[in-house]
Formats: C-alpha cells, sequence, structure tokens
C-alpha cells in the first residue's frame, strides 16, 4: 500500500516525470502528437495488405486488428519503458532519496497518454471499416458497436492498467539486479505478438468449448484483455467474463508479485546501479 | 544544541561481482548450483562521528577513501551494512550540479523537474522561480533546451535550485570548481550566509584549501577508516603532510 501512498504525497514529481517524458519525446519530432500514431499505422496497413491479398481476409480486417494492437501496443511500450525506468535515472537515484516506484510509473503514465492518442485509431478503423458478422440466413451484415458493452472499456482498461503495474515494477526492479532483464522483456514481447490474439481471433483457433487448452491460452492474461477489448469494440458483445476474471486473477498475482519483489531490490538500487 | 547528523560504528560492504549478473546465466547457476563468484569490499567500516546543527563540517580524503559512499550514506540513497545513520533536519542534496537535467527541456522547465525532486511542491516553486531565474543570471535562456546552454550556465541554474530550496542540511561534493570567477564568488557568499543563518553544511573534498575556505571542522577518511577528526586547521595539515609523502600517522 506504501507503495502507491508514496506516490500520492509525491505526486508533483510525478506530474514533472511524465511531462518531462512527453515534451521530450514529442518536442524532437517534426509530426508532434501525430508520430505516435504512425507507428501502429504503417503496422495496419501493411498486415491488412497481406491479410486481405493472401489469406483472403474479410474488409473489416483492420478493426479486427487494431482494436487489439494498441491495448498491445500500451502494454509493450509499457514494460520495455519500465525495464528501463530505473536504470536510465541512475544520476538521480544515487543523489537523491524518492520513492523509487515513482520512475515505473511515470512510465505507464506517460504511455496512459500515448494510449489515449492511438485509441482515435480505432475509432477511425470502425468507422472506415465497419465490423461485419455473418447473418444466420447467410451473408454480412454490420456489427452494432454502439451498445451498453461498451461499459465494460473502462473495467478491462483498470484491469490492463494494473497488470502493467504489477509486471512493470517487476521488471524494474529484477533490470537493476540483471540486466538482459530488458532484452528478455522485448523477445517476450515478441512472441507475445503471436500467442496472443492480435492477427487472428481467440475464438477461430480456440473454437466454442472451454477445453484445458483454452484455460491454459487464457491464462496468459495479455490473451485474456485482448480478446476482451476485441469482443466489445468489434463483435459488440460483453467480454468472455471467465477469461477477462482470469485475467484479472493472475493480475492480482503478478500485482503482489511486482510490489513485493520491487520492494525486495529497492534498498539496494543506488548500489547495484 | 541538536546532533543534525550521527553516525555510529557504521560499516558499508559492496559486493564486488567480477560480471554483472545476467538472469539467465544466474537461473543457470542455481540449476547447477554454482554460487557466483563474489567479493566483499568494504568501503567504510567503523565510521563514528557527530556533525552538531550549525556546524560547517568537511570530508576530506583521497580518491576512494569512502568520501562519496559516506555523503550517498547522509544523502539516504543507500542503507548502511551495520551500524547506523541518523539525520534530522531537511536535506538539500548533492544533485551533481546539472545532473537530474534533461537536454531536450527547456531551463525552466527543468527547475521544476530539479525542484520537485528535491522536495518541492508546485506552489513553493511556483514563488521562487522568479527568484531561481534572477540568481542564476541564465537571462532569456531560460526558455532555450537545455541542450544549448554551457557547463557553467548549467551549473548556475542548478546551483541555483540548491541555494533556494532553503534547506537544513546543505551537502556540497566540491562543486564550487565549476562556473566563472563572478559566479563562484555568488556560490561562497551564498554558502557563508547559509551557514550564518545556522545551517549545517557537510562538504566533501580533497583539496585543503577549499576546506579551510568553508569549515571549522574536518573529518579525515582513509581506506574506509576515520584517520582524524578535529579543527580544520590541523586536520588538514596533517592530511597535507600525507599528500605530500609522509606517513598516515
Amino acid at each position: 500500500m506504501k507503495t502507491f501512498t508514496d506516490i500520492v504525497r509525491h505526486r508533483f514529481i510525478l506530474e514533472n516525470l511524465v511531462a518531462k517524458n512527453l515534451k521530450a519525446l514529442y518536442r524532437n519530432m517534426a509530426l508532434g502528437f501525430f508520430w505516435s500514431l504512425l507507428n501502429p499505422l504503417v503496422m495496419a496497413v501493411v498486415l491488412t495488405a497481406v491479410q486481405l491479398r493472401f489469406f483472403g481476409q474479410k474488409h473489416d480486417w483492420p478493426s479486427l486488428f487494431l482494436c487489439a494492437l494498441i491495448p498491445y501496443n500500451f502494454f509493450a511500450y509499457c514494460l520495455s519503458g519500465c525495464a528501463h525506468s530505473v536504470v536510465g535515472n541512475a544520476s538521480l537515484v544515487t543523489k537523491v532519496r524518492f520513492p523509487r516506484q515513482i520512475l515505473p510509473v511515470s512510465v505507464i503514465v506517460t504511455n496512459l497518454v500515448h494510449f489515449a492518442i492511438q485509441s482515435t485509431l480505432v475509432v477511425a478503423a470502425i468507422v472506415f471499416f465497419p465490423p461485419m458478422h455473418e447473418a444466420p440466413g447467410g451473408g454480412l451484415v454490420p456489427t452494432q458497436i454502439l451498445g451498453w458493452q461498451l461499459l465494460w472499456l473502462p473495467v478491462i482498461v483498470l484491469v490492463n492498467v494494473g497488470l502493467v503495474l504489477g509486471l512493470g515494477l517487476l521488471v524494474a526492479g529484477a533490470n537493476v539486479v540483471y540486466r538482459d532483464v530488458q532484452y528478455i522483456v522485448d523477445s517476450v514481447m515478441t512472441v507475445m505478438f503471436w500467442l496472443c490474439p492480435l492477427v487472428y481471433d481467440a475464438g477461430a483457433v480456440l473454437g466454442e468449448n472451454a477445453t484445458w487448452g483454452y484455460w491454459l491460452y487464457f491464462s496468459n492474461p495479455l490473451s485474456g484483455l485482448l480478446d476482451s477489448y476485441r469482443r466489445v469494440l468489434y463483435h459488440g458483445t460483453s467480454p468472455d467474463l471467465a477469461a477477462l476474471g482470469l485475467a484479472a486473477f493472475v493480475t492480482v498475482l503478478f500485482g503482489i508479485w511486482g510490489v513485493r519483489s520491487f520492494w525486495k531490490h529497492e534498498h539496494r538500487f543506488a548500489d547495484l546501479i | 544544541m541538536t546532533t543534525a547528523i550521527r553516525f555510529e560504528n557504521v560499516g558499508k560492504r559492496f559486493l564486488v561481482q567480477h560480471q554483472r549478473p545476467f538472469l539467465a546465466k544466474e537461473l543457470l547457476r542455481s540449476v547447477l548450483q554454482r554460487p557466483s563468484k563474489t567479493n566483499d569490499f568494504w568501503a567504510l567500516r567503523g565510521v563514528s562521528f557527530a556533525i552538531e546543527a550549525g556546524e560547517s563540517v568537511a570530508i576530506l580524503g583521497a580518491n576512494g577513501s569512502g568520501k562519496s559512499t559516506t555523503l550517498a550514506l547522509v544523502a539516504q540513497t543507500t542503507p548502511p551494512t551495520e551500524g547506523t545513520v541518523t539525520v534530522t533536519g531537511r536535506l538539500g542534496p548533492l544533485l551533481e550540479l546539472g545532473a537530474g537535467f534533461h537536454p531536450d527541456l527547456t531551463g525552466y522547465e527543468n527547475v521544476y523537474l530539479n525542484a520537485s525532486l528535491l522536495g518541492l511542491t508546485r506552489r513553493q516553486v511556483d514563488g521562487l522561480l522568479a527568484k531561481i531565474i534572477d540568481y542564476s543570471g541564465i537571462g532569456d535562456f531560460i526558455d532555450a533546451p537545455i541542450q544549448t546552454y554551457s557547463t557553467g550556465m548549467k551549473a548556475r541554474l542548478g546551483f541555483a535550485v540548491i541555494a533556494h530550496i532553503d534547506p537544513d542540511i546543505l551537502l556540497l561534493d566540491e562543486v564550487l570548481s565549476v562556473g566563472d570567477g563572478q559566479f563562484a564568488h555568488k556560490c561562497e557568499a551564498t554558502i557563508h550566509a547559509f551557514q550564518k543563518a545556522g545551517k549545517t553544511l557537510c562538504f566533501v573534498s580533497h583539496s585543503p584549501a577549499q576546506v579551510l575556505a568553508l569549515c571549522q571542522r574536518a573529518i579525515w577518511l582513509h581506506q574506509g577508516k576515520v584517520q582524524a577528526i578535529g579543527k580544520a586547521t590541523e586536520v588538514c595539515e596533517r592530511y597535507q603532510r600525507f599528500l605530500d609523502g609522509g606517513a598516515v600517522a
């Protein structure tokens, strides 16, 4: 609990670090905030071209892809940034006493801003490539996206932020002790891109019934989260509560592990950097 | 008189790893049950001293004598391995002048970042901003990115922030050597005013001349132990003799 009350008490540091991250990033870019749209945009255009041309996907594929890619990007940027957050601020950590957990948390808050900006791409995709589904009688009909199921979004985002907080603290502390953690994180995220439902739909792979393969697949909380985003934003239904519930449960476990691991190493940060 | 900084039988041990540990390698080692090779190194051992509030004390010593470790312990960025360190009062830490500045941010933005790290609230910085900018003599450059600043300008802005956060204990790490003559003069005047106000000064140096200019008392560290402690003139004299090639005792 102290992890978070200290942040509230020192929120002025947090504000300044987030402002630093954002300003330092965007000031050097001619396109400013539009820059952060470019990476997912290029990714979506290339993969859409491949999917439509070679795999015969439906024309709404950009919406299917982007509503999972943007949260995935948020997740990946957060973990990569958190892993680097303490080590990259060595000059501060060795000189000033301030709550160290502010460093990874500032990375997460910064990326929440990027996440919000990039979310406009999801909206654009849904508008220009409206999600379709097969009607009972055959043929494609537009899916109704605007509905009560959208109220699940804040819940999903909350679990998502909880997950990156736990894992972020974990990798931030671990990377001080073992410097290869940040490379391991990047590699794992590349694997996750294919392991989680990004370029394919989880339902299409797993089928309808909850088998052991289903539970194994969704024991990876990122799979459950991305599937939930997609159900709400693309399929227009409520999330799969078993998958989302499992993701939330694993998030709590990672949260406890992350906080404990961070505090276990915290007193040695200045010595090890 | 209260004690500002008290060291009681303080020791600080570092584990010297011959190679940086890697997670992949350590996992393999733990499977093979081969512990990694580490050596102990005591940067400080059995160090005791007290600095009273309002005193100006220098910590003197050659490279590797434990000065920086002592300051890190006072700044509480690292805990002692044994013994206790007690610090009473608000610290003005030794951000190496300009460390913690981000090159892409303007001077103005860096003042906020730096001051917040040193423990100030937004309202306090708002109130001090004009004074800090004026003191630094940066002028219109305050709105330019720090990367356009000269080393001297960075040092001036850094010292301007520390000079205005009004700490009870000021920690200085050989900072006076930067900046031009005029600004060095200003720094000294600020430090003297600070001393007159009854604040505590803890000054780390390897130069007896600087120590004598600022401090009445001195602590000489040698290889992690207190070699001498007492009046600055006497300690500096012994230290100077040691530097000139004499024996330690």
